[in-house]
């Protein structure tokens, strides 16, 4: 079942790079970066995932279990979830300063074409 | 590649937890009170990593303002180039009288929107102060700076729920939440304001220095809260706080507390970012100017002082810029294609191309 997962993070990973590379429109290529990222994000958190796993949260755990049995039991991997929020941070910081590059080219070169702005001129 | 990668991962579905994970998992509830294993490997055990990705997001952030940084130095986001350019037609009253770029001011105000009253004040009296005073079923969203009182209502009774909730994902930081989701929420509080009450009731409150300093406060709040596990306990990130009781609002310690100082840091920073890019106006101060530098860059290259000058006025008086002549370099004909290899090539056919 997992397995769709991952399939699903290659395909998303693959179509990114796909976009990235194909589009001529830095916004486009901007969004390709972004489904890349967002493929990282799941293959993160699908790979912390164990069969029959609960999430790694302590609070109010379920009946006649205590948060120290819970914790010691079949749960999800935590450093994993922690590597998908700091992949998710980075991400949005990433994207925040290519955007912005992005607005800054097309005020300059009035256009949004990767092609028409190859030369290093201004 | 990446197919055969996740499949030998697929094998990880049944094997058991790494011991990196056991450990922060055994250890979160004895030694951090924390019923909330993610934050605690967050803000605890992997503490560094958070801190280095913290000042990553600022390193991010500085550089998003610096590439949007407007000419001259602003106080608020948007709007405060009415005023630099009054100031500008007193020093230099014959700067900038040129038609097209008089038209293009006219056109960019009108899209904005702008408060007139730096300028002089010609359709000031279209516009009440707030938006709530605007005759409601008046025309045309598009002309009004804010959005209808549907969508108003609906932001006051939404912004200070979420804003509760951004705060609630912090403070209860021993369920799921944490710093990073609760400043992305107050981003959305922001946001939902700007859109629904126009930038003149944020701007008291979204302005550059104001946020920076706030920013550059969570940032020392940060480091503080970490360099003093290393003064007082002898590692990095180590807590140096009373832990309070198992699922109360401060049992994390300093895992709280760097969760507190990352709110600040993800909300500002990102609001900072969103603002930055959203009141990035292009300057048309010196539009005549820069259109010169770059020709005259194009033309030293290819050492005709002449032609660089030609170009540049051939430029000014077409009052279009950059993006045509580009345009008009690629269609001049075969041969502008054929020299596109260089620079100074180019520039010097677009000269043809605009003069012809």
């Amino acid at each position: 079942m997992i397995a769709v997962n991952y399939l699903g993070a290659a395909v998303l990973f693959c179509l990114g790079l796909y976009t990235v590379l194909t589009r001529r429109n830095l916004i486009k290529m901007v969004m390709g970066l972004s489904l890349m990222e967002s493929s990282t994000y799941l293959l993160f958190i699908s790979m912390a995932y164990r069969a029959r796993s609960t999430a790694p949260v302590l609070v109010n755990p379920p009946k006649g279990q205590s948060g120290t049995q819970l914790a010691a039991g079949n749960v999800a991997d935590p450093v994993l979830q922690n590597f998908c929020l700091t992949a998710i941070v980075i991400g949005v910081a990433v994207t925040a300063v290519f955007l912005s590059v992005v607005v800054r080219i097309a005020q300059h070169r009035r256009t949004l074409d990767a092609d028409e702005v190859r030369e290093l001129r201004g | 590649m990446v197919l055969t990668i996740g499949y030998l991962r697929l094998l990880r579905e049944h094997a058991g937890l790494p011991a990196v994970a056991r450990q922060a998992m055994e250890v979160a509830l004895p030694q951090w009170k924390l019923s909330e294993p993610v934050n605690e490997v967050v803000y605890g055990t992997r503490g560094f990593d958070t801190f280095g990705e913290t000042f990553l997001l600022l390193a991010a952030v500085i550089s998003v303002i610096l590439i949007t940084r407007p000419r001259e130095p602003r106080r608020g986001y948007f709007g405060e180039e009415a005023a630099g350019r009054r100031e500008r037609e007193e020093v230099d009253p014959h700067s900038g009288h040129d038609r097209d770029q008089e038209q293009a001011r006219e056109a960019e105000k009108e899209e904005a929107g702008e408060p007139d009253d730096a300028v002089g004040g010609v359709r000031s009296h279209r516009r009440p102060e707030t938006p709530d005073a605007e005759p409601v079923g008046s025309p045309a969203p598009e002309r009004a700076h804010a959005m209808s009182v549907v969508v108003r209502t609906a932001v006051r009774v939404a912004a200070p729920v979420l804003a509760i909730a951004g705060f609630y994902l912090v403070a209860w930081g021993y369920s799921p939440g944490g710093g990073f989701p609760g400043g992305a929420v107050m981003l959305g509080v922001a946001l939902l304001v700007y859109a629904g009450f126009g930038r003149q009731r944020i701007a008291p409150v979204i302005r550059p220095g104001l946020l920076e300093a706030i920013e550059m406060s969570g940032a020392g709040l940060i480091i503080a809260a970490e360099a003093l596990g290393l003064l007082l306990k002898g590692s990095f990130s180590a807590n140096w706080l009373h832990l309070a009781q198992t699922g109360t609002i401060l049992s994390g310690g300093v895992a709280q507390l760097f969760s507190f100082g990352e709110l600040i840091e993800v909300g500002t920073g990102l609001t900072i970012a969103v603002f930055a890019v959203l009141g990035m106006s292009h300057d048309w101060t010196p539009d005549d100017g820069e259109d010169q530098d770059d020709r005259g860059g194009g033309g030293s290259g290819s050492g005709s002082g002449s032609e660089s000058g030609s170009s540049s006025s051939s430029s000014s008086s077409s009052g279009s810029s950059s993006g045509t002549s580009s345009g008009s370099s690629s269609g001049s004909g075969p041969d502008s294609g054929s020299s596109s290899s260089s620079s100074s090539g180019s520039s010097s056919h677009s000269a043809s191309g605009s003069t012809a």
